[in-house]
């Protein structure tokens, strides 16, 4: 059997347990609730400006916002591109993009220590190349994390649709991109999972140990951000969100590479360090 | 079969004189007799010097996908196999051979290396020194052994939320067992371990008796040609042991099968050889009968009334007699070989007893694992 398939037989099962286990449902119906709560928010709010200041016309709404992406991506293109992007979809994206690591610790620090904890890692090993394991299951928890954002996402598009926001076509087309956007930062995010919780043989310890790590990742990036020093805002995986929406290919291509690179430097330690220890 | 081992204590009980040609290899056993009858079909002792390769010695995994493989006549060998964490020595130079086809035990006390032995058998734990083959190939070879290999693990809990049937199709997904296919072998292990009513039940819910045969329905899928069993009937209760004894005996013949236990009496039932195994070494392996002298003395317990010692002395096969008091035990060492077996001085012995007006309460052929084990082990 190929280590392809192996992956694929060992991501399916982590993917049916995932959806099947309580956490899985109750993260799931969470996202959903925040997602939908997010957009009747961002509606008050939309419908408050339009009270309050009636004078504000769309085309001056539309410069303000090209002017706040441009400030936050350091890029007219970009901000010219994000100004066309409906309001609601954009903040959801960027919510996505900051709480996904909270659902992925969530999700994913039992993911291999839970099966480490009682040895019911073994009746895999046996099976499968252990490389193929912990592949699978880094595969397994991003098709979760990214299952559970496509739905969130694909509530808020309906929302969207229905209030008169955006036209379908619009919403659907500016919701996928963004939603493909924040694929390959989960992956990375899935990667550290997965990374912490093959260390660790009680997940609690795994989990505590999760939080330290995207914590300690964060503070990177905000020395890097204070310092001027981009070296260390690289380490954060978020800060490819620029790269990713931005609309020069070249910019685009290093993002995505940069989060390729990163996912596969996380797997491949964490399947390195399996493949060494005792089980 | 030989069976050879690298010891610190020099104890085998029956160690080859110096001459013999293969100096670490254990003695011959002429016609060995199993120390316990049992009801397995009766098969040769693929410990005995003569004995053919077994007809499974090449086997094939029913059910799983075709693949080239070596043809094997020791299906486990461990060379010189040393384990350390840390500073502890838990395995220290275990060398070991395991005939295809056969039962063999892996013998010791707590903290004797048994379990050590077995995971690093199983791939589990990685030696820190020495060679280790299953089937001519590193247990981290999982390709090359893939359905070849089944394990019971000791400790090893189900996956709390599959499904009994939905786990055990997995797994044979995960040995490659054709589509077609997985979903009957998983239902034919399960019916084997008398778990027919379980495949919808999550594995979580099941007794440990019920967990346990899961377990051991989980090792037997797909046919593999060797099986480990570590502790296959710890904490089970003596209904549900019985029936897992049946199940591996039922299994000889069919794979190579072996056993860590504690259970002396379970292991002397239905193992051919067994390797005794304290604090990481070994010290003392080979046939049951060699290990439990089946076939070099006999045992007779009497009760209150005459001993005619010396008349049994006198017999001509009799090597040696020694006449515990207060036990009321008569051992009776004699020179196997020449048409003088185990059987033949039994007869001798009685008759003379008989002859004598003793009375006989109890007869047995060696001294028994447990015994030997006792012995060997601090």
């Amino acid at each position: 059997m190929s280590p392809i398939s192996e992956t694929r037989f060992v991501a399916q099962r982590e993917l049916r347990k995932n959806f099947r286990s309580a956490k899985g449902i109750v993260l799931l119906v969470l996202s959903l609730l925040g997602g939908t709560a997010v957009t009747l928010l961002l509606a008050w709010v939309e419908q408050l400006k339009r009270d309050k200041m009636p004078d504000l016309t769309p085309e001056a709404m539309h410069a303000a916002r090209e002017d706040a992406m441009t400030r936050a991506f350091g890029d007219p293109a970009t901000g010219k591109l994000l100004a066309d992007t409906p309001e609601v979809l954009l903040l959801v994206f960027f919510i996505t993009i900051w709480l996904t690591p909270l659902l992925i610790s969530l999700l994913g620090f039992d993911n291999v220590s839970g099966d480490m904890q009682h040895k019911t890692v073994r009746y895999w090993t046996l099976r499968t190349r252990r490389s193929s394991y912990m592949i699978g299951k880094w595969l397994g928890l991003w098709t979760t994390v990214s299952a559970i954002t496509l739905t969130m996402h694909a509530v808020i598009w309906v929302v969207c649709i229905v209030r008169g926001e955006a036209p379908a076509a619009t919403a659907i087309s500016w919701g996928l991109r963004l939603w493909v956007i924040t694929l390959p930062i989960s992956a990375v995010w899935c990667g550290i999972s997965t990374l912490v919780s093959s260390i660790f043989k009680t997940p609690i310890l795994a989990l505590l140990a999760t939080f330290a790590a995207f914590f300690v990742l964060w503070v990177i990036f905000l020395i890097g951000l204070r310092w001027n020093i981009d070296a260390l805002t690289y380490a954060y995986p978020n800060t490819f969100d620029g790269f990713l929406i931005n609309k020069r290919i070249d910019r685009w291509m290093t993002g995505l590479a940069a989060c390729i690179g990163m996912t596969a430097l996380y797997v491949g330690a964490s399947s390195f360090m399996f493949t060494k220890r005792d089980l | 079969m030989s069976d050879e081992t690298t010891t610190a204590k020099e104890t085998p009980a029956s160690a080859p004189p110096p001459a013999a040609p293969e100096p670490a290899v254990a003695a011959p056993a002429p016609a060995p007799a199993p120390a316990i009858k049992s009801d397995a079909p009766p098969m040769s002792n693929p410990y005995a010097k003569d004995a053919a390769p077994p007809e499974g010695a090449i086997f094939v995994a029913e059910g799983a996908k075709k693949r080239k493989k070596k043809p094997v006549e020791v299906a486990i060998r461990l060379t010189k196999v040393t384990k350390r964490f840390g500073p502890k020595t838990a395995v220290d130079g275990v060398t070991l051979k395991v005939r295809a086809g056969s039962v063999y035990g892996l013998i010791g006390p707590n903290g004797a290396g048994k379990t050590t032995t077995f995971s690093m058998m199983a791939g589990f734990l990685q030696p820190t020194e020495g060679v280790l083959e299953v089937l001519g190939y590193s247990p981290m070879q999982v390709d090359e052994l893939r359905s070849r290999i089944g394990v019971l693990p000791q400790d090893a809990l189900l996956p709390g939320n599959d499904k009994v049937g939905e786990f055990l199709v997995h797994m044979a997904q995960l040995q490659d067992i054709p589509a077609d296919r997985r979903e009957e072998s998983a239902r034919e292990v399960l019916a084997e371990v008398d778990g027919r009513d379980w495949w919808n039940v999550k594995c979580g819910s099941l007794s440990h008796g019920m967990a346990k045969r899961v377990q051991l329905a989980q090792a037997l899928i797909g046919d593999p040609e060797v099986v480990l069993l570590d502790e296959p009937t710890a904490g089970l209760d003596p209904r549900v042991a019985y029936e897992v004894r049946q199940l591996i005996k039922s299994r000889k013949g069919r794979c190579t099968l072996i056993v860590s236990s504690h259970n002396l009496q379970e292991l002397e039932e239905i193992c051919d050889g067994a390797a005794i195994l304290d604090r990481g070494r070994v010290v003392a392996s080979g046939s049951m009968s060699e290990l439990t002298a089946s076939s070099e003395e006999i045992r007779i317990k009497l009760s209150p009334g005459p001993s005619p010692i010396s008349l049994i002395r006198d017999l001509p096969m009799v090597k040696r007699v020694e006449w515990d008091e207060e036990r009321r035990e008569l051992v009776v060492y004699f020179e196997r070989g020449q048409g003088v077996d185990a059987e033949q001085v039994i007869g001798a012995v009685l008759w003379v007893l008989l002859q004598n007006q003793a009375r006989i309460s109890g007869v047995s052929k060696g001294r028994g694992l447990e015994q030997r084990v006792m012995e060997l082990t601090d």
